[in-house]
């Protein structure tokens, strides 16, 4: 069995520009990706172009009430998903729209904006690719041909936050779900996301801001 | 582009001298809430800021659903805190001079209009109205500058907690009055303008004979 090819996910911050050894830079933004920066969530959508609609909301429901916790619900919809085949996912993902201000915000910051999802590197690497940011994701493993053939990591948003810190002085992080609670708690400045759905108040609680549209997220981010 | 770029609205007390259980940027007047009011007002300001404190979800929801692009600001101690540190969290990583209001006026627009016209960059101005009530925060007035403020013996004009001022006025979390924080800051120019505080259920009686001067008809839904 092999780790997937796909380093380019990887983020080697030697290769950042103005980022010097030893010197930490000002300021990081975080970003979920799912209902943050895609206007639909990615795992539903993969579900409903498989059929698999019912199934994948009750895990959703299941584990907004805290019923599994969240690395149990990935690794359930990871296997219900693989079912589909890498391309078909891709495909499926790289048709998402993204919240324009905020993938325009990205474009202009891109050495300082990093995506922290619990998605799997394979799966969005189209997601990567227009964006043109470094990902933090869940890692899947691969065979000699490319085909996934396990999770290698599931990712916990508190450990990506943390590595982020030992590189800025100070960490942004936007999300809109509960499994954004460990990176805000990391954080030095948390933004609540209400731009697809309204975030869940675990998430509003541990917050500073909380910000209705891309337009006014991005208009706090210009300041911060 | 209008001076004015920022606004901060203070909407995190308990209101409890109101006392209707809800946060006062929420009390309806003629059927419009106090909330949507304000935020008509400051149709011309790009970046709006509201301090959010008791039932924040409340106050947040109804910001959604008014579709505003308001940036909403937390003060999770807002039981403790005073304005001055809802002011002082509103204007956090801003630049320039600011827009400051409670979130519990009601204004007459022309009059209103006509303060944000007036407003200059990097020269303070406080808005004032003409005093209604025993208990408000009194302008010792030289002139049209402001020189102090008391709050036992009313004089002519009381301010009306609209402020227009540089955002390092609140760069240290203070914990007293606002106008205790600004005598340090005076003399300040004074702008008069037509407002109603709604602080208790007198002063609702008060605002509501003269509920045609806010122009809340054409925000009624």
């Amino acid at each position: 069995m092999y780790r997937a090819e796909t380093r380019a996910l990887a983020h080697s911050f030697e290769q950042s520009p103005g980022g010097v050894a030893g010197h930490k830079r000002p300021t990081a933004f975080a970003f979920d990706l799912d209902g943050t920066i895609t206007r639909a969530e990615l795992l539903p959508m993969i579900a409903s172009e498989l059929g698999l609609e019912p199934e994948m909301r009750l895990l959703t429901e299941l584990t907004m009430a805290g019923m599994i916790p969240f690395e149990d619900s990935f690794r359930l919809r990871f296997a219900i998903l693989r079912t589909a085949g890498l391309e078909r996912i891709r495909s499926v993902v790289a048709e998402v729209e993204f919240d324009p201000d905020i993938e325009e915000f990205i474009r202009q910051n891109r050495d300082r904006c990093f995506v922290v999802t619990g998605n799997l590197d394979l799966w969005v690497q189209p997601l990567q690719e227009r964006l043109g940011c470094r990902f933090f994701t869940s890692t899947a493993m691969t065979d000699a041909n490319g085909h996934i053939t396990g999770l290698d990591t599931v990712m916990r948003k508190n450990v990506a936050a943390l590595e982020l810190k030992e590189h800025f002085d100070r960490l942004v992080a936007i999300g809109d779900g509960f499994n954004d609670v460990p990176m805000f708690d990391v954080a030095d400045i948390g933004v609540a996301f209400y731009g697809i759905h309204s975030a869940p108040d675990a998430l509003v609680s541990v917050s500073n801001y909380v910000a209705l549209d891309g337009k006014s997220l991005c208009r706090l981010l210009n300041t911060l | 582009m209008p001076t004015v770029k920022h606004a901060v609205i203070a909407a995190a007390g308990l209101g409890s001298r109101l006392g209707q259980g809800k946060p006062k940027c929420l009390v309806e007047v003629e059927g419009v809430k106090i909330l949507k009011h304000l935020l008509a007002q400051l149709g011309d300001v790009e970046d709006v800021r509201v301090i959010v404190g008791f039932e924040e979800k409340a106050v947040i929801s109804e910001l959604k659903q008014l579709g505003r692009d308001v940036i909403v600001v937390r003060n999770p101690n807002f039981r403790s805190t005073t304005t001055l540190h809802s002011y002082t969290l509103g204007c956090q990583h801003m630049s320039g001079d600011c827009l400051f209001m409670d979130g519990d006026l009601l204004l007459e627009p022309s009059s209103f209009q006509r303060f944000l016209a007036s407003c200059e960059p990097d020269s303070p101005k406080l808005a004032i109205t003409r005093t209604k009530t025993k208990d408000a925060v009194f302008s010792i007035m030289d002139g049209d500058r402001i020189i102090g403020f008391r709050r036992d013996e009313p004089t002519e004009f009381e301010w009306s907690n609209i402020a227009w001022l540089p955002v390092r006025t609140f760069d240290t979390i203070g914990n007293t009055p606002v106008y205790e924080h600004l005598k340090a800051f005076l003399p300040i120019a004074s702008h008069e303008i037509v407002s109603y505080e709604i602080d208790t259920a007198e002063d609702m009686r008060l605002a509501l004979s003269h509920t045609e001067l806010f122009g809340l008809k054409a925000l009624a839904s």
